[in-house]
């Protein structure tokens, strides 16, 4: 590790940095979450599940 | 207490960049096994354009039994996308980001569309075909979601090719260029045929459970395989990253009106157009061809598109080489256009009088052609980029040739119904309707050759200057 001020926690990136992978992985959440949503929704119609 | 945090935490430092997706170092000399697994992109791609061109449309037509219109115009969909390609690239060219990366949250974000338009597609379509309970669903259920999963899975490949190929040659020196276009290109062609084979054989016996397995499996295989691409490929550049926050915001219209201006390159996008319409309707047509024309079996026909292929690998190498050595793109791109006119010439002919063995010269000829022709425009495009704006360039090479070998191979589909639909033309006269195609794509060559002349002669003038101060000898491929 380095001692550059700006890099927080273990793995050394500076917040902003952390901020960025972070919203990668909020936006990929939000992704995947709508597509299995949409999926759902989809093999409901073909075979109904919930009665 | 305390020293065991310590000794946790020194731990998990020096584990925890391993298994962040960026390389902390950049290196001068990228090896071959780096490129490799970045091209394995290209597969995926493959495998997209393999399942929407040429799988899908034969499940949605004979077993789902889907009108052929909608399953054209379904098909269609992705092509829209194709021009943004421009903005993509334009787009990745300009990314503001803390860690300096430009490319890879394209990639990401591609991946993802690419993912959830196989991901819903099956249920999608099982749903427009009225299947099961499907049948009393409001129409616009099946034919949006349908709409949504063919826009994504576009959407995604669009990004996925257009800044990964940026990526690529952000990665290399300039006068490796040629070897990355090369390789791209190679895996491209290998993810289409293995796909199409692969998927050939797991639809062979139908079931809507199969459809399911065979279409999400592609959206997880292009997950994989699109993570361990990228993984590590971009550096994390706090300098950049500082650059990219200082930049001035760029317009889109500036840097296009910037890379317009730049030399020959409307002249060489309208060639990379008219070549690669030709090329395109050829891919679609040359299989009905020989077994109505002709009277080849399904296995000949078979071995004719593996030779098609193998011309086309055959055409990557050639100019990989020569491209390499210092040979003008521009020049390479005419003989691989030229290349193609003699080869249809021959197919058409082959329907008169001499037959199967012409034709067989013909195909090869054709995918020589297109093969040297690919290579040729993709790698002058990239050199004729402004400086800082590859993907922008690389993105409309992208849009004009996806949009042209789209429109082609719909174009060729619809005469090719046409003419396998019961009550057309048989007999000696089935040749008739194909050879006025092939005789439309000699013409879009010839006109591509035309278009083209003037970039070469132009190229000639300084290149020889150059030549003659640096190189006395310049090794020369023919």
């Amino acid at each position: 590790m380095s001692d550059d001020p700006d890099k927080v926690g273990p793995t050394g990136l500076t917040l902003k940095e952390a901020e960025e992978v972070h919203s990668y992985l909020i936006d990929g959440t939000r992704v995947f979450g709508l597509i299995a949503l949409l999926a759902h929704v989809l093999t409901a119609f073909t075979t109904p599940w919930l009665g | 207490m305390i020293s065991y945090r310590t000794i946790a935490l020194r731990k998990l430092a020096s584990i925890g960049p391993r298994y962040l997706p960026f390389a902390d170092v950049a290196t001068e000399e990228v090896p071959l096994s780096r490129l490799i697994r970045l091209s394995l992109f290209q597969v995926t791609v493959g495998m997209a354009l393999v399942l929407l061109v040429g799988t899908l449309n034969r499940v949605m037509i004979v077993e789902l039994a889907v009108p052929a219109t909608l399953v054209a115009g379904m098909l269609a969909l992705p092509l829209l996308f194709a021009p943004l390609r421009t903005f993509i690239g334009f787009k990745s060219d300009t990314h503001k980001s803390a860690l300096g990366w430009r490319r890879v949250p394209f990639i990401w974000k591609g991946t993802m569309y690419q993912f959830g338009g196989f991901a819903v597609m099956p249920f999608a379509l099982l749903v427009l075909s009225g299947y099961a309970e499907a049948v009393d669903a409001p129409r616009f259920v099946g034919l949006g979601s349908a709409a949504l999963a063919f826009l994504l899975v576009g959407a995604g490949l669009h990004i996925v090719q257009t800044v990964g190929l940026a990526l690529a040659t952000d990665l290399v020196k300039e006068e490796d260029h040629p070897k990355v276009v090369g390789l791209m290109y190679v895996m491209l062609l290998l993810g289409m045929v293995v796909s199409a084979l692969v998927y050939g054989a797991l639809l062979e016996n139908y079931t809507p459970g199969r459809l399911i397995q065979v279409i999400q499996g592609s959206a997880v295989l292009t997950i994989i395989l699109n993570v361990i691409a990228l993984w590590k490929q971009e550096t994390r550049n706090p300098a950049r990253a500082r650059e990219m926050e200082a930049a001035p915001q760029e317009h889109f219209k500036t840097a296009w009106s910037n890379l317009v201006a730049q030399k020959g390159m409307v002249r060489l996008l309208v060639v990379i157009g008219l070549g690669t319409f030709g090329y395109g309707m050829a891919d679609v047509l040359l299989e009905p061809y020989g077994g109505q024309a002709l009277g080849l079996s399904v296995a000949q026909t078979t071995k004719l598109t593996a030779l098609l292929a193998a011309g086309t690998l055959l055409g990557f190498g050639i100019a990989s080489r020569a491209l390499g050595q210092g040979g003008d793109p521009a020049r390479l791109a005419v003989i691989g256009a030229l290349i193609g006119v003699p080869g249809f010439a021959a197919i058409v002919l082959a329907s008169a009088f001499v037959g199967p063995a012409l034709f067989i010269v013909g195909t090869g000829m054709t995918g020589l052609g297109a093969g040297l022709f690919g290579h040729a425009t993709l790698t002058a495009t990239i050199r004729n980029a402004p400086s800082g704006q590859v993907g922008l360039s690389i993105g409309t090479w992208g849009a004009v040739q996806a949009t042209c070998a789209g429109v082609g191979i719909a174009l060729a589909g619809v005469v090719r119904d046409i003419l396998v639909a019961p009550g057309a033309i048989t007999g000696s006269q089935a040749h008739m309707p194909y050879n006025v195609v092939f005789t439309i794509e000699i013409a879009c060559l010839v006109l591509a050759v035309v278009v083209a002349v003037p970039l070469v002669a132009r190229r000639m003038k300084p290149s020889r200057r150059q030549d003659t101060v640096q190189q006395p000898n310049p090794v020369e491929v023919p």
